[in-house]
């Protein structure tokens, strides 16, 4: 590779090259209906899920096959053409979004490729529905763990890049310590497999490595996940409190009991009656300061006891209710209320900005009031919602983006709540990513060496940082970043 | 052999940069409780990272731990028992090693059929690059998306990318009931099968299921017969429950949980150790290996993870029994091999762990000069 090349920014040389003949020969690869290359036709991919980001691609392919994805991979590749990797486009962080570079659409590529139910496995294509997965293996009593709100249309491939979590990951983790081995496209087209199915895996981690790199170091042809067996009994709780605090030592109280609930949530009296003003109503207590969605399961022997422990501890740290879901239909409904949960701000105001932020557990009390502080001062309107049991903050605003005045106090609103989360000790993205959205505060949490380490890590799988350009790591904090490999001092290896 | 102790990040830093000007390689140490494991280190000089230790940061109500690379996880235990938690790593050896060489080595024990492995704990690392570089990844918190995966790069990659100088580990409360049974076994290839096909049945996870061959058996609990040894832990009434679940695969005994600590360290000095391993549905197949493989050496000691489908061999070290191991394992390998401990010449039958195009990509962008334990992975080109 030329040091010329990396030494440019990407995209100047980029959207010269993105022409009619570059949809040409992508059209021959995936079909001419498969690239989209007009203006209007871009539209649709101009956003994720977070209603505040709009960058228009100069090009959108979608390859059917994995045939198609290497093809078209060394296609932008020998025009060193920089591209984004993209799923369903539920994401949060603006990460799947083409700045005038070409968007690599993989949602087509959905075939579940192996399934060994012994082993607790299966091997996906990128494009599979997180739900359709769970769905395809629940024949065996198995399913999918890692369970973003968006699980009904996010892809495997996406969750992957984002390292992505959801309200069961208390208990089972996240998805990285679900992803078994990844069969990549490297940006260079040079296909690797990391990790593996059969026996230990040594050496680097480099699944570990990959899972979270927000489509960065490549695109995941196969991915092989693990299982967990269906749980023998699931018991769901809703109690729900007068007070903020009331709600969040509850759930210090039960985290200390050694139980580790499948999921922990708590939803603040905003979101309540924005979920039950709306076709979601679950039936939450309105007049509530905050409620705690708690559910227990694993085996049934022990299971009750347990239900009658958390069940106690709420009821001793001031619960007015609780709640126990008699059946499937309830416990379907009390969970909807949680996972609609930022459908139904779609309620309040045409726009909505969502954080992510992680605080130590024993911060929540503490966080919460400021951040209520916070919203007054600045005259905005926070819900929150949020996996209470690992931390994992979700305060988002609703407001009106044409009212330029509510705009500008709602970003100096969210800035400080992401200070304050900080300050706490905590991180500024718990399961959402950084993408474009939080790139501004990694020089928050992350010294100048730090941001450059990583730099080295991405370089490592594209030394031309031609995979989603732009996002996850500033580029100006990156002391590497500006010299070429060339001038590096070169190895001499062990 | 010269070595230096650290006593902070900066100082490491300091002693990877004189290293890196004097062109001198390093063997990154611990405790030293475990210096021949990995392959032989080409270096002259060592830095031992003992010194950097002690507690930073322990909030029991957030149930994680942020502790310097030399802390043992002997004093982590200590700490976190006074508020009933614990670590939950039970790597081979003793509680004597540290918490830096347990994640720069990734070793896990028995418990990692529950709670995985270090991978899997470890929530944030403070560490010194090659190119003497201070940079922390990951964070205090239990769940952490912001920057690329840093944390779990450099663990397992045995101090040859950076040198750990600080972690941040999940805990976990400690269960009401935690009880300790084994479960006598005929420990051939079918009772390794039937087990495994138990645990893939149960409703719940032990907390660990290992099955010892005799000689093992007789070493860690003093009775000569194969034995799957159990640990069950939840309430009283989920325990009772896990229990009598065992009992088709025979009569359930309590023993003392000291076993665990027995297993641990149930490796002589100088033995000769390593790791057969493939899919779990498999593990008769690799446990039959492992019984042909160490066939004939004295006092050859074997357990396996059915829940993982690991099969570790335990050989005291003699010339007989190195010339026979050494000619068995040229044959080909059925099974994923994993060396822990052996000497030189036995290496030649592990592959290099670190063996691809992107490891040796890592190595020249994170350690371009090499400095780090060069060797202890095998080759990274």
């Amino acid at each position: 590779m030329a040091a010329t090349s990396v030494a440019s920014a990407p995209s100047v040389s980029a959207t010269s090259s993105i022409d009619q003949a570059l949809a040409d020969r992508l059209a021959a690869i995936v079909g001419a209906r498969r690239v989209l290359f007009r203006p209007s036709e871009l539209l649709t991919y101009t956003a994720d899920a977070l209603p505040s980001y709009f960058k228009q691609p100069a090009l959108a392919v979608f390859p059917g096959t994995r045939d198609e994805v290497v093809a078209v991979v060394r296609e932008l590749a020998a025009c060193g053409v920089p591209f984004v990797p993209r799923g369903a486009g539920t994401g949060l962080s603006g990460g799947a979004l083409a700045d005038g570079v070409v968007l690599v659409g993989l949602n087509r590529l959905t075939r579940v490729i192996s399934v060994d139910p012994d082993n607790m496995m299966a091997t996906v294509e990128p494009g599979v529905v997180n739900v359709a997965l769970s769905r395809a293996v629940g024949a065996y009593g198995l399913h999918y763990a890692p369970d973003p709100s968006s699980q009904a249309a996010c892809t495997i491939g996406g969750n992957v890049a984002e390292n992505a979590g959801g309200p069961h990951c208390l208990k089972y983790g996240v998805t990285t310590n679900h992803i078994l081995a990844l069969e990549v496209i490297l940006p260079s087209g040079e296909i690797v497999t990391l990790g593996g199915t059969d026996g230990e895996n040594e050496g680097y981690d480099l699944v570990g490595a990959f899972v979270g790199s927000e489509g960065c170091f490549g695109i995941a042809l196969a991915i092989t996940v693990r299982l967990s067996r269906n749980p023998e009994g699931v018991r769901t709780l809703l109690a729900d409190f007068m007070s903020i605090d009331a709600a969040a030592q509850t759930v210090s109280a039960i985290v200390a009991t050694g139980i580790i609930p499948a999921a922990l949530e708590m939803i603040d009296q905003a979101t309540i009656r924005a979920v039950e003003s709306s076709i979601y109503a679950a039936g939450y207590p309105t007049d509530a300061a905050a409620a705690l969605l708690i559910e227990l399961d694993g085996a049934i022997a022990g299971l009750e006891h347990d239900v009658e422990t958390v069940e106690t501890l709420c009821r001793a740290n001031g619960a007015r209710t609780v709640r126990i879901a008699r059946d499937e239909v309830e416990r379907t409904r009390l969970w909807q209320g949680r996972k609609k949960a930022f459908g139904a701000m779609g309620r309040v105001s045409s726009h909505l900005v969502v954080q992510d932020a992680v605080v130590p557990r024993t911060k929540l009390p503490e966080v919460l009031a400021q951040i209520h502080r916070v919203s007054q001062q600045n005259r905005v309107k926070v819900c929150n919602v949020f996996h209470a049991g690992d931390g994992n903050l979700h305060p988002n605003i609703a407001y009106d983006a044409s009212d330029a005045d509510e705009t500008a106090r709602v970003h100096v609103a969210m800035r400080e709540i992401m200070t304050l989360c900080v300050d706490a000790g905590g991180t500024i993205t718990g399961e959402h990513g950084v993408g474009l959205d939080k790139i501004a505060y990694m020089e928050l949490i992350f010294s100048p060496e730090s941001l450059a380490a990583m730099c080295t890590l991405r370089e490592v799988f594209d030394p031309e940082r031609r995979s989603n350009p732009g996002k996850v790591v500033p580029v100006h904090s990156c002391r590497e970043w500006h010299m070429s490999p060339a001038a590096r001092p070169s190895a001499s290896l062990a | 052999m010269t070595t230096s102790s650290i006593s902070s990040a900066a100082h490491l830093r300091d002693c990877i940069r004189d290293a890196s000007v004097r062109g001198t390689p390093l063997r990154i140490t611990g405790a030293g409780t475990w210096l021949d494991a990995g392959r032989p280190v080409r270096s002259v000089e060592s830095l031992s990272i003992q010194g950097l230790s002690g507690i930073v940061d322990y909030v029991p109500g957030d149930l994680t731990l942020t502790a310097r690379a030399g802390t043992t996880l002997g004093e982590i235990r200590h700490e976190t028992g006074k508020h009933n938690q614990w670590l939950a790593l039970d790597p081979h050896g003793s509680d004597k090693g540290t918490l830096g060489a347990t994640i720069a080595t990734a070793s896990a024990g028995p418990l990692a059929s529950a709670f995985g492995t270090p991978r899997d704990l470890v929530l944030g690392l403070e560490f010194v690059t090659g190119t003497g570089s201070i940079a922390r990844a990951g964070g205090r918190v239990v769940k952490n998306v912001a920057g690329f995966d840093l944390t779990r790069l450099m663990t397992g990659a045995w101090g040859t990318l950076a040198v750990l100088s600080e972690a941040t580990v999940r805990l976990h409360a400690c269960p009401q009931v935690d009880e300790t049974i084994a479960v006598a076994i005929a420990g051939d290839s079918e009772s390794l099968d039937r087990t495994r096909q138990l645990l893939r049945r149960l409703a719940f996870t032990p907390y660990a299921c290992e099955v010892l061959s005799g000689p093992l058996a007789m070493s860690v609990l003093g009775r000569d017969e194969p034995v799957a040894l159990f640990r069950l832990a939840g309430n009283i009434e989920s325990v009772t429950a896990q229990r009598a679940s065992l009992l088709e695969l025979g009569q359930p005994v309590d023993v003392s949980s000291e076993a665990w600590t027995s297993l641990r360290a149930a490796e002589p000095t100088d033995a000769i150790v390593f790791r057969l391993s493939r899919h779990p549905s498999e593990i008769g197949t690799t446990w039959d290996e492992a019984v042909r493989l160490v066939d004939g050496a004295p006092g050859a000691l074997l357990h396996a993870t059915p829940a993982r489908g690991i099969v570790r061999c335990i050989l005291p070290s003699s010339e007989p029994t190195m010339a026979r191991i050494g000619s068995a394992l040229a044959a080909p390998p059925q099974s994923k091999r994993v060396g822990e401990r052996m000497p030189e010449r036995l290496w030649s039958a592990f592959p290099n762990r670190a063996n691809s195009e992107i490891g040796g990509r890592l190595k020249q962008a994170f350690d371009p000069r090499g400095l780090l334990n060069p060797g202890i992975l095998g080759n990274t080109v």
